[in-house]
């Protein structure tokens, strides 16, 4: 098996004095995907959130290259290969071509590669008519597609996905798996929540349930 | 009755036909109370955005104070001003008493707790998916409060127009802190209650007209915001 491209060790965190997540270690690897089974309120969600940087653990750390150090140190460099997507996608007021552009104004592409980007990620997801639409005017699983296509676009070394086709019909669902499975392909490290595992079958590498705040494989 | 028509068919002639002294009044009110919308918002809408999102001990008795703050009467204000910036006062070496400066500062009292206030509800009224999605989508700080604001513009739009309406019909504090000086300090609120004093009751009118035209016009422009916003949430 490949290097992992983060180590998240010894993961805790509380809500109201009740301790949702007991020293959890998550490895991630570049071109694998990683199911999260759990009852809800186990600390899913917290726990991406965490390894996302929009969540403060308690305690954690974080190895990369070899080196371990408290996730205060790391986590401003990994954040920016992460990425979270919610149960229900969030899609800024706007067209879908500006909520998918929105991040690649943070990266040091020219105004032209942008362009560029932007014409092949619409195309990637088959988003291309849809481009002058308004974002929120669109039905759910077409709102999750731009909000797929709006983290690829970024390459990011992770993608953590919560819930992914919950509330989605069969067709948009199997749309959805084929985007995760093109992601996962291209080497991204996936991670994903899920009440009902079957839908990610041939997806998921290996599957965890989250209890009593820890990982059982 | 045939008195009031009359009045009221001298003030429609005085601003029909651009009555200099009543349309400088009308500048100097706007150029005013204009200065004093945009110093504040930038700093009361960071703060709102701070009081929603910092969540540090106190936010909660700021936010409180700020809203109790809303209906305070702006003769206080201009009086509290008054204090600071008189001769005697800790101010009144910056020798501001008078002049189009401290009606700036004082209308900007006014309208501050305004705009924090329902620039606190615009903003709570955003899905806390904006600042994450904003986040990790490598938005840095700055930005993702930017997204936030831009979400929430109606809002948003609908508290600075409040805050303006506020500070534009306002007359303690210009009375008090501008000192109604022809020409400087006089405007559209110390101008109405100075014609009505010497009976001059046309100038009075066509002024007041004014007034009411840009309330009817910034109610009109708020239903429409207000409208919009059901249109595309």
């Amino acid at each position: 098996m490949s290097e992992p491209l983060f180590v998240f060790h010894g993961i805790e965190k509380t809500f109201a004095e009740v301790k949702i997540l007991r020293k959890v270690d998550l490895s991630l690897f570049p071109g694998k995907c990683i199911l999260l089974t759990g009852k809800n309120g186990s600390g899913k969600t917290t726990l991406l959130k965490i390894i996302a940087g929009l969540e403060k653990p308690e305690k954690a750390e974080i190895e990369l290259s070899g080196k371990s150090r408290c996730w205060k140190k790391f986590m401003p460099i990994i954040r920016k290969e992460i990425i979270y997507l919610h149960q229900q996608a969030f899609l800024f007021s706007g067209s879908v071509e500006s909520n998918v552009a929105y991040g690649l104004r943070f990266t040091t592409l020219t105004r032209e590669q942008r362009r560029e980007s932007l014409k092949k990620a619409l195309e990637w997801s088959g988003l291309t008519e849809l481009a002058k639409q308004q974002a929120n005017t669109l039905s759910g699983g077409v709102q999750q597609r731009v909000a797929f296509t709006r983290a690829w676009i970024l390459k990011p070394k992770v993608l953590l996905l919560d819930e992914p086709v919950s509330n989605m019909d069969q067709e948009s669902r199997e749309q959805a798996c084929l985007l995760m499975q093109q992601m996962k392909s291209s080497g991204m490290s996936i991670v994903i929540t899920s009440h009902v595992p079957q839908y990610f079958d041939g997806l998921a590498d290996v599957q965890y349930d989250l209890a009593n705040g820890q990982l059982l494989q | 009755m045939n008195g009031l028509l009359l009045t009221t068919q001298q003030a429609l002639q005085l601003l029909l036909y651009g009555d200099a002294e009543l349309w400088s009044i009308v500048l100097l009110s706007f150029s005013v109370s204009l200065k004093a919308i945009l110093l504040t918002t930038p700093v009361a809408l960071l703060l709102a955005f701070g009081l929603h999102h910092g969540n540090f001990p106190g936010s909660r008795f700021i936010l409180a104070f700020f809203n109790s703050l809303l209906s305070v009467p702006t003769v206080v204000v201009g009086l509290f001003l008054y204090v600071l910036l008189t001769r005697q006062g800790p101010f009144g070496d910056l020798k501001l008493l008078f002049t189009q400066s401290a009606m700036v500062i004082g209308q900007m009292f006014l309208c501050f707790p305004v705009l924090v206030a329902l620039g606190y509800a615009a903003i709570q009224s955003a899905d806390r998916r904006v600042w994450e999605t904003a986040r990790t989508l490598g938005a840095p700080r700055w930005f993702a409060i930017l997204t936030i604001f831009y979400e929430v513009r109606f809002g948003l739009l609908a508290a600075v127009l409040t805050g303006f309406g506020r500070v534009i019909s306002e007359v303690g504090i210009s009375m008090m802190v501008g000192g109604n000086i022809m020409g400087y300090t006089r405007n559209i609120t110390t101008a109405i209650a100075l014609e009505t004093s010497k009976g001059e009751f046309a100038q009075g009118i066509a002024l007041g007209l004014v007034l009411l035209s840009l309330a009817f016009l910034l109610t009109a422009f708020l239903s429409y915001i207000q409208s919009k916003k059901r249109v595309t949430t």
